[in-house]
């Protein structure tokens, strides 16, 4: 079932031009490093003003706890020092706009916002605690949004930069899609994501925008299972494993070619659980699992290797860089022994 | 601080291949010194500057114990008013707290029992004995009972936190903060030792509250070896294998200065990251943590460090 351009009229969310503060993130950087420089390089590519607190020489940017927060390690209260504190560097660097690398960093910045909103004194007392803590003052952003927002709206002029595009070079037929959308993206404050929780269009507008094709199936909004302590502690990882068998079996009778994913957590499960899942029903999905910005990396024809890393994912890629007509280097994918790996 | 030192532990740089029990003689400064040398001992590394020794101390009995300790005084020295919040709140009723707790006081309004909550829960659909419903019936009932038994239980650590359930509510109810709350509380109170899921709180507490106080992020990227996550196969193994030089040549800084994944961060900035758990209240979660851990092991006649890998383990 091909899905048509569908945003409910007033879940178009205000998605700030320029001028950003950038928040790492813990899990991208660790399982998928291109994918969280791709962020950086394609805001440089797209002429946007951008910081981290890492401009300096090192980086006074933190985690934002989201994970540790989630597995029940870390108070609110400590989680709203972290935010604030993270809000204070991005202040003193003048931006007023935070965009973040995981979806999870995502909902913990606007959660934190909310708080604000509905706990009178609690500003007072963040600005207090954090100038004990640290020195620094409370400042609010003005927008919190996700690195994939800035994607999303700058789509189009991403594009007209392409090289390539989501259709299948031998047959001109556009690539079918299955989008999967971090829930603490589109679920924690469906009001804030673009299209809502049920009809979010954050990815599917870029397949579209980029020649593919999206496609709907039953298990389309189910979790990818990561779930904190589910995946951290590995006798919980049954619950990982049957949330991924679950969205593939739902997603193989409409043949995708690509999962893509605007969550560091998904990008991880949907892909590396695959291997897992043959071993243990003996079959074989191999569907590419990538992010919005591998993705977007690979088809302004950067180098999958030294540029996107696409060799981080479990499912092999290169499958899908051949039906799109994307040169690459097989012996570059690994480091040799003795080229000091 | 001015005990004697273990002949078993050895020189302060060979304590990374000590465990607890060896350690406990070594005085806490000794122990933190010790650390923060090898920690912040840089080489220059194809032009820039890298931090070899980091990648020999995460995850060791080492850390756990220099963390135990440092943590301990930290918190002795914080003048925090969450830290004392949390403290006095472990004595309070569970009723107390769900009308205190910044985010339990908010998160449930009233329940019209329409079920949309399990009817989209990925949790409910993998375990079949978990209903989050069960959650908001126990709440809502204001029996201290029913919610010591709910604290207690095994299905307060079911839910994964997707907040699948968040959107569909009618009545607008944050269930997945709700249930983050009750397991924090449930750790302030120790009865998450009664449950199998809920000791793994204690690997928890070493692997992200480790990460955070020694790294101020929540993974580090040595931490998912292939050993422990056969489920990924061996591709990632072989990824894995070569995780350092892979993420330089994408731009990444694994163990060293920059702006990205597995960056090293200046100790001032760690300070301050640290200023801001401990002025939360973390610290006293942490610390009851230890206490519960502490106990439990002894009862169950195990080292602190067999204990903390046998809840890595169970469930």
């Amino acid at each position: 079932m091909a899905v048509a351009a569908t945003i409910p009229l007033g879940t178009i969310k205000e998605i700030p031009e320029n001028d950003f503060f950038l928040t790492p993130s813990c899990i991208l950087g660790v399982f998928n490093p291109g994918s969280e420089v791709l962020i950086g390089r394609i805001y440089d590519l797209l002429g946007l003003r951008w910081r981290a607190a890492g401009d300096r020489a090192e980086s006074q940017c933190t985690c934002c706890t989201g994970f540790s927060s989630h597995g029940e390690v870390i108070s609110i209260e400590s989680t709203l020092l972290v935010a604030a504190r993270i809000w204070s560097i991005a202040a003193e660097l003048g931006i007023e706009n935070i965009t973040t690398a995981c979806v999870t960093s995502y909902a913990i910045h606007n959660e934190c916002l909310e708080m604000y909103k509905h706990e009178p004194g609690l500003d007072e007392r963040v600005d207090r605690w954090l100038l004990q803590a640290c020195g620094r003052r409370l400042h609010f952003p003005k927008h919190v949004v996700h690195a994939s927002d800035i994607l999303y709206r700058y789509r189009d002029v991403l594009a007209e930069k392409f090289q390539h595009r989501l259709v299948e070079r031998r047959t001109g037929q556009p690539l079918r899609v299955v989008d999967h959308v971090g829930c603490h993206y589109a679920k924690v404050f469906p009001e804030k994501s673009v299209g809502g929780a049920e009809g979010c269009d954050v990815l599917a507008a870029m397949i579209r925008a980029w020649g593919g094709q999206t496609v709907d199936y039953p298990e389309r909004r189910h979790c990818c299972g990561m779930g904190f302590r589910q995946c951290a502690i590995r006798p919980n990882r049954g619950y990982t494993m049957a949330c991924v068998l679950k969205k593939l079996e739902s997603m193989e009778p409409w043949k995708p070619d690509l999962i893509l994913t605007n969550c560091p957590g998904c990008n991880v499960f949907l892909d590396k659980e695959q291997w897992a899942i043959l071993q243990m029903t003996g079959k074989e999905y191999d569907i590419p699992t990538l992010s919005y910005t591998e993705l977007a990396g690979l088809l302004l024809g950067w180098d999958p290797y030294d540029v996107v890393g696409i060799q981080s994912h479990t499912v092999p890629v290169e499958p899908l860089l051949d039906k799109i007509g994307i040169p690459f280097d097989p012996s570059k994918q690994w480091f040799s022994e003795t080229s000091g790996a | 601080m001015k005990t004697k030192q273990s002949t078993k532990a050895g020189a302060p740089a060979s304590f990374v291949s000590n465990n607890g029990d060896d350690l406990k003689s070594v005085s806490s400064q000794t122990l933190v010194d010790a650390y923060e040398k090898l920690r912040d001992q840089s080489e220059p590394s194809n032009g820039s500057r890298t931090y070899p020794k980091l990648c020999v101390l995460h995850g060791t009995a080492f850390e756990r114990e220099k963390d135990r300790r440092e943590v301990r005084e930290w918190a002795s020295r914080c003048p925090a008013e969450m830290q004392k919040w949390y403290e006095e709140a472990r004595h309070q009723s569970c009723l107390w707290w769900l009308k205190n707790h910044l985010v339990a006081k908010r998160a449930l309004s009233s329940c019209i029992a329409c079920g949309v909550c399990t009817s989209q829960c990925p949790a409910a659909q993998y375990y079949g004995e978990y209903n989050p419903r069960a959650i908001v019936d126990a709440v809502l009932s204001e029996d201290e009972d029913q919610l010591v038994a709910l604290l207690k239980s095994d299905l307060l650590w079911y839910c994964g936190q997707c907040g699948s359930c968040k959107p569909m509510c009618p009545r607008e109810n944050n269930l997945m903060g709700l249930i983050s709350s009750l397991r924090f509380l449930a750790q302030l109170k120790g009865y998450h030792l009664y449950s199998v899921r809920g000791r793994q709180q204690y690997a928890m507490r070493h692997l992200c509250g480790g990460n955070l106080w020694n790294r101020a992020c929540t993974l580090y990227f040595r931490n998912p070896v292939a050993a422990n996550h056969p489920d990924f196969g061996p591709r990632y193994a072989q990824y894995h294998s070569q995780a350092e030089c892979q993420m330089v040549r994408v731009g990444a800084s694994p163990d060293r200065p920059g702006q990205f994944g597995g960056r090293k961060l200046p100790p001032e900035t760690l300070t301050e990251f640290r200023s801001c758990v401990a002025g939360g209240g973390t610290l006293a979660l942490w610390n009851q943590l230890e206490k519960s851990a502490s106990e439990d092991a002894e009862k169950k006649g195990l080292s602190i460090d067999e204990y903390h890998d046998r809840v890595n383990h169970e469930g």
